[in-house]
């Protein structure tokens, strides 16, 4: 049984048209990166499948409940709200205690709950203090936590790690991971982070415009979405125009331009499509060796998920 | 689709209304704003206690007269306090971004509602509980504390129940919470103003019909009816029918409403 099945979604607020016609499954234990510029529909679509916002079109079902019975599905889910609020004055664990209770815990049982949570996600000496005194790191974590209260089948992550530091990131996506591996969840993970999807999703939803543009492991993603591929080479400055000539005989080589600092070359190659012969570097390295050239280090862009990203959505 | 997995979902917890209430009971008393508001409430109670009582310059009124004019500060002061503080329930939290939260819990926002109402209503209670030494101390001399203390209860409850559901009703559908405060107290303000017309203007059919079918200006005139005129309790009960049916209406009306208007935008049905 899958653990999100979205068939055809679509949602307009009056004439306009925040999401369309968009159809995913996410599995258990599988941690799905939905991608997308501003106001791509990344926010929108969450609200629908959490039951916030009714969809104006399709169906789906959250953790094997269908759409129309959304109170079933707020019991299985557990969702952190991009910009959550979080009250000033009541502490960590009277917070995740109270949200504990509002699915059905009875008071010990909560507390029990929230001492659980707040020990798992690195909060526990913090737990008598108000929340206006947690920094923005923990106050992500808190969310997270509170998202975990009912030991939800599906897990909704809406931008987790904004406005975080490098090591607020590392912990909130640790976190994340440990969600899918440990509790076998699904998480739904929106985000305009790449490395972040290329690090902890399993499979990635990229949407521009309110639609689905690709959908696949990274690496499907990528070959996806063709992006042209470009080689950059640095040679020893002194080398250039032979290393030029050199490349001119390549035939997977299209152009050659100088890229502006010395020593450096940059490579278009073959149109994609063309075979994985013809879009990698192998070759004109090759000609450079047997030129007698000096490569000092080359590039090959074009093959990261974020290469495919800016392909799809600037395209559309 | 397939049908849903078998999960383990009641787990003997309160009812959803219930836990709502305790923990807005929590975010009033001990965050200090009913507290706070509790100490000026019995400040301003004590100042015109204390003018009715001893100023010898201001003491034109009769012992039933003072005890009534209390009362009457008390009730609509309490009530005005119900009101503002069921006016931010919704639209505060969502301006703070906690409402979403709270809707993505199993609660039914009618039950969300539920509590948010009895949790404002406590602050009417706090403000009866603060009037009761001052009704003792100002009609002891007369003997009627017993009937301000009654009929205290009776009116200022019933318009709390109508002034904290039409708080909140606003609150649901107020764009922000400034509009909410705003328009809650321009409401409270507009039903206190038959009040404040010249005596001749409120004599007639005209002006009683005026005075019965405001829930205010009805509960205040059956008071002084039972504490200045010295009626019984039961011969004028038909001023207490509009505060009566007000207080009725609205608190059933609030809940159903919140089940479907409880949305993340003010104003807007998606």
């Amino acid at each position: 049984m899958p653990a999100i099945e979205a068939e055809g979604i679509g949602k307009d607020y009056g004439s306009l048209t925040a999401v369309r016609d968009l159809s995913f499954v996410v599995d258990a234990g599988e941690v799905l990166g939905v991608l997308g510029p501003n106001g791509a529909g990344k926010t929108t679509a969450i609200r629908v499948l959490t039951t916030i916002l009714p969809q104006s079109r399709g169906r789906f079902s959250v953790a094997g409940v269908p759409s129309t019975r959304s109170r079933e599905i707020r019991r299985r889910i557990g969702v952190l709200p991009e910009s959550a609020g979080y009250p000033e004055r009541q502490t960590g664990e009277e917070y995740l205690t109270y949200h504990a209770r509002l699915h059905g815990h009875t008071r010990g049982s909560a507390r029990a709950v929230a001492t659980g949570l707040l020990d798992e996600l690195g909060l526990l000496a913090r737990r008598g203090s108000l929340i206006a005194s947690y920094s923005r790191g923990m106050r992500q974590r808190l969310g997270i936590a509170r998202a975990l209260v009912n030991d939800p089948a599906v897990v909704f992550l809406d931008e987790p790690t904004l406005g975080l530091d490098p090591a607020g990131q590392r912990q909130v996506l640790g976190n994340v991971r440990r969600i899918a591996q440990d509790r076998g969840a699904a998480v739904l993970l929106s985000t305009h982070l790449l490395t972040e999807v290329e690090e902890n999703c399993s499979r990635v939803l990229i949407l521009n415009r309110g639609r689905a543009v690709a959908e696949g492991t990274v690496s499907e993603v990528i070959r996806l979405a063709a992006a042209p591929r470009r080689g950059r080479l640095q040679v020893a400055p002194e080398q250039t125009e032979r290393a030029t000539a050199a490349l001119a005989g390549v035939p997977t080589v299209a152009r050659i331009t100088p890229d502006g600092q010395p020593g450096w070359l940059s490579v278009a190659l073959a149109a994609p499509g063309a075979g994985p012969e013809a879009v990698s570097l192998n070759s004109a390295v090759q000609a450079l060796l047997d030129a007698g050239i000096v490569l000092i280090s080359f590039q090959l862009e074009g093959t990261r998920l974020s290469d495919a990203f800016l392909a799809m959505t600037e395209a559309a | 689709m397939e049908q849903a997995a078998d999960l383990p979902l009641e787990r003997g917890g309160s009812p959803g209304w219930a836990v709502v209430l305790g923990q807005e009971l929590r975010d009033l008393w001990l965050g200090g704003r009913g507290l706070l508001l509790s100490v000026a409430f019995s400040l301003l109670l004590s100042v015109i206690a204390y003018l009715v009582a001893t100023n010898t310059a201001l003491n034109f009124l009769e012992h039933r007269e003072s005890v009534n004019l209390v009362l009457q500060v008390a009730i609509a002061v309490g009530g005005l306090l119900t009101l503002l503080a069921a006016a931010d329930a919704v639209s505060g939290e969502r301006e703070r971004g906690t409402l979403e939260s709270l809707l993505l819990s199993p609660v039914p926002p009618g039950q969300i509602t539920v509590g948010k109402v009895l949790a404002a209503l406590s602050l009417w209670l706090a403000a009866f509980a603060i009037t009761v030494p001052y009704m003792w101390f100002l009609g002891r001399g007369v003997g009627i504390v017993g009937d301000a203390l009654v009929t205290g209860v009776v009116v200022g409850t019933l318009l709390a129940v109508f002034l904290a559901s039409l708080g909140l009703i606003v609150s649901l559908f107020a764009r922000s919470n400034r509009v909410s405060l705003s328009l809650s107290l321009f409401l409270l303000l507009a039903l206190f103003a038959p009040t404040q017309l010249p005596s001749n203007a409120q004599k007639g059919w005209a002006g009683e019909l005026l005075l019965r079918v405001n829930p205010l200006t009805a509960g205040e005139h059956y008071v002084g009816k039972i504490l200045v005129s010295g009626h019984a309790w039961s011969e004028d009960l038909s001023w207490l029918l509009s505060p009566l049916v007000a207080a009725a209406v609205l608190a059933v009306a609030a809940p159903i409403l919140g089940a479907r208007f409880m949305q993340l935008r003010g104003g807007v049905v998606e």
